[in-house]
């Protein structure tokens, strides 16, 4: 054996077996530090609690995709602090369940950690299907009737997770309005059967837990439309069709688009009053008793949106929003106007609605509100 | 090199050749896949040559950079823009009227070959579309009466300072209060009520608004100027489709030329009125 050619193999064999000794060191630490890393880094902090002169305050929250914890808890705390004790979050069913049965309530469990720690009441909107339950290409909106009862699964093992801690579930969204459908036409019989269908199941789960149907999109869609069908139509349509037994509150959106709140309600027009309609057709359909939540609404200060006003305007009529709501509907207990803060900029006229900016940042009307609410209202308006 | 390593190079050429040759035979466009393999042809380019009109996306509904006169023709600066740099190209703009918030779907879809719409920037759709250089700046600025003292944000200390309640420019104010100045916010109700404000109350110092609220008050007459650069930005770009290489770089090319010749000074009083130097 020639002594140089082993001496070779020596230096070459003894840096490989170390180097590969190395790659699997490194490779199990980073499987450690991915199996062991905690769930949440970011720690909940004191229980706090809410101080308002208005307890109907509330806002949308948008945590549906805020990966980073922090940023979850600072958009909790910054709603706490602007004086909201309300938020309407969303959950969607296909982040749950991503598959039948395999359940992750990670990202759920720490918005209503967070949440409930800053002292804030969660309505917490239901809805978006996983792949598995609906037809193959459909939109994630769409849901055949033989799957309600999988969505039903879904709101009960919700009700009976966060029972004691979560006492709002709003069943759906919009589905007056085709996208919100689905893109399927769009049928009140169908919605009313989902809550016959999903109401029991959640009331089984937990019956404490107080069911919000409607959430209807405010719209003067015409007789046949595809796009959508008025709101008014739709709810009359939902007692017609026996929808009363299966709800316990009406979930209302109150956009104001161009209009002052104080602007009288009318059938022909969209704007904050519209709820009032709303309402009237709960009473003349024995439904008076019940209660009902704004879980969408506002105004828009985008300079080129045609539905939108001036910055002060806006600021203004949101506080006479909450105002009123406060001062004249007694049947109402919450306004959460549309939005808190975006994940990220939309860079179109959605980013209009927020009152904080992606970064944090305060906008003037979340400063504004946080005045009201502390009851320092006036001071330096124009 | 040993006859090992040999045959494994020999392997390794006859099986980069099938794989070549399989791609190229499996491509229904075999040219159109070499171009893009080799060559960074601009589609939107060639077809803007071929057809001799530059198809350009635009929500006419924000004067003056875009609206529709009485005869419902497109008009504004942008207009003006897009014509100007179609000439520069020997072509004939083609205004497409499309909402804005379907402008960059639009662009990505194929239906027009740019976006000229007031479009502000968005990092965000760079994978998607490529953008021009700024055109013009929108920002929030920091705005004093012409014969003021005021150089900077330095100089706001214990200033009286208007903005339009709850713009952009109020929420910069609030900013530069939270960083210690000690300035004190004027709200007004509207653009035009927190212009009035500086040019006409001596106890008002400064102003915070966006760059067009300010063009438009200097062409109505008001004698107030912008200092230093935007507090807040917001540059409004051209957008073309990302593999437009070629239409990029015209862009930017025609860009600089009526920048260097003073046509963009020309545009800009022409839609806005005379600009104040400070």
């Amino acid at each position: 054996m020639n002594p140089l050619h082993t001496l070779r193999r020596q230096w070459t064999a003894r840096p490989l077996r170390l180097s590969l000794a190395a790659f699997a060191l490194i490779l199990i630490a980073t499987a450690a530090l991915l199996v062991l890393r905690p769930r949440d880094q970011v720690p909940l902090g004191p229980q706090r609690a809410v101080t308002t002169v208005n307890p109907k305050v509330g806002i949308h929250t948008r945590l549906t995709d805020e990966v980073e914890p922090w940023k979850i808890k600072r958009t909790l705390e910054m709603v706490r602090e602007m004086g909201s004790p309300w938020i309407v979050e969303y959950f969607p069913w296909a982040y749950a369940e991503p598959q039948r049965g395999r359940w992750d309530w990670a990202h759920t469990d720490l918005v209503i950690d967070h949440a409930e720690r800053q002292g804030l009441t969660v309505i917490a909107r239901l809805g978006f299907v996983p792949e598995w339950a609906r037809p193959r290409d459909s939109s994630p909106l769409y849901l055949d009737e033989e799957n309600f009862a999988d969505f039903g699964r879904y709101a009960a093992e919700f009700a009976a997770r966060y029972a004691g801690r979560v006492h709002y579930l709003i069943i759906w969204n919009e589905p007056n309005l085709a996208l919100e459908w689905g893109f399927a036409p769009v049928d009140p019989a169908k919605y009313v059967t989902m809550l016959k269908v999903v109401y029991p199941m959640i009331k089984a789960a937990n019956p404490d837990m107080q069911v919000l149907a409607g959430a209807l999109a405010p719209t003067l869609a015409p007789p046949g439309s595809p796009d959508g069908m008025n709101d008014l139509d739709y709810l009359q349509a939902m007692y017609d069709l026996g929808a009363a037994d299966s709800f316990d509150i009406l979930a209302i959106h109150a956009y104001g688009w161009y209009s002052d709140p104080d602007e009288p309600a009318d059938p022909q027009v969209v704007n904050f009053r519209r709820s009032e309609l709303l309402r009237d057709l709960m009473v003349a359909n024995g439904d008076g008793h019940k209660r009902a939540m704004i879980t969408e609404g506002g105004w828009n200060d985008h300079p080129r949106w045609t539905r939108a006003v001036r910055p002060g305007q806006r600021i203004a009529y949101t506080l006479r929003a909450y105002e009123l709501a406060l001062a004249e509907w007694d049947w109402l207990d919450a306004v959460c106007l549309w939005v808190f803060r975006y994940p990220w900029d939309a860079k179109s006229y959605q980013d209009y609605f927020t009152f904080v900016r992606t970064d944090f940042e305060a906008k003037p009307i979340y400063e504004e509100v946080r005045r009201y609410t502390h009851g320092e209202r006036g001071e330096g308006m124009p | 090199m040993n006859r090992r390593a040999r045959v494994s190079l020999w392997l390794a050429v006859i099986l980069l050749t099938t794989a070549s040759v399989l791609l190229w035979l499996s491509n229904p466009q075999p040219s159109r896949l070499l171009s893009r393999l080799w060559t960074r042809q601009d589609a939107t380019w060639a077809a803007m040559q071929s057809r001799g009109t530059w198809r350009v996306g635009m929500d006419p509904s924000f004067p003056p950079f875009q609206s529709l006169n009485d005869a419902g023709q497109p008009v504004g600066y942008d207009v003006d823009l897009a014509h100007a740099l179609a000439a520069q190209w020997g072509l004939t703009a083609e205004i497409v009227p499309i909402g804005f918030d379907s402008l960059v779907d639009a662009l990505i879809a194929g239906r027009v070959d740019s976006v000229v719409s007031a479009l502000p920037y968005d990092p965000r759709l760079t994978r998607d579309v490529t953008y021009s250089a700024p055109y013009f700046e929108a920002g929030v600025r920091l705005v004093v009466r012409a014969d003021s003292p005021i150089t900077s944000t330095a100089g706001l200390t214990d200033a009286q300072v208007a903005v339009e309640w709850g713009s952009m420019g109020d929420m910069v104010g609030r900013r530069l209060q939270r960083a210690g100045g000690a300035l004190t916010l004027r709200p007004a109700a509207t653009p035009d009520e927190a212009v009035a404000a500086l040019v006409n109350d001596p106890s008002v110092d400064a102003l915070l608004i966006d760059q067009v609220s300010l063009r438009q008050a200097q062409g109505a007459g008001a004698a107030i100027v912008a200092i230093g650069p935007a507090l807040e930005s917001n540059p409004y770009v051209i957008a073309m489709p990302v593999r437009a290489y070629d239409l990029h770089t015209q862009v930017a090319d025609a860009l600089s030329r009526l920048r260097a010749d003073g046509a963009f000074d020309a545009l800009e009083e022409r839609w806005f009125g005379p600009q104040r130097a400070p």
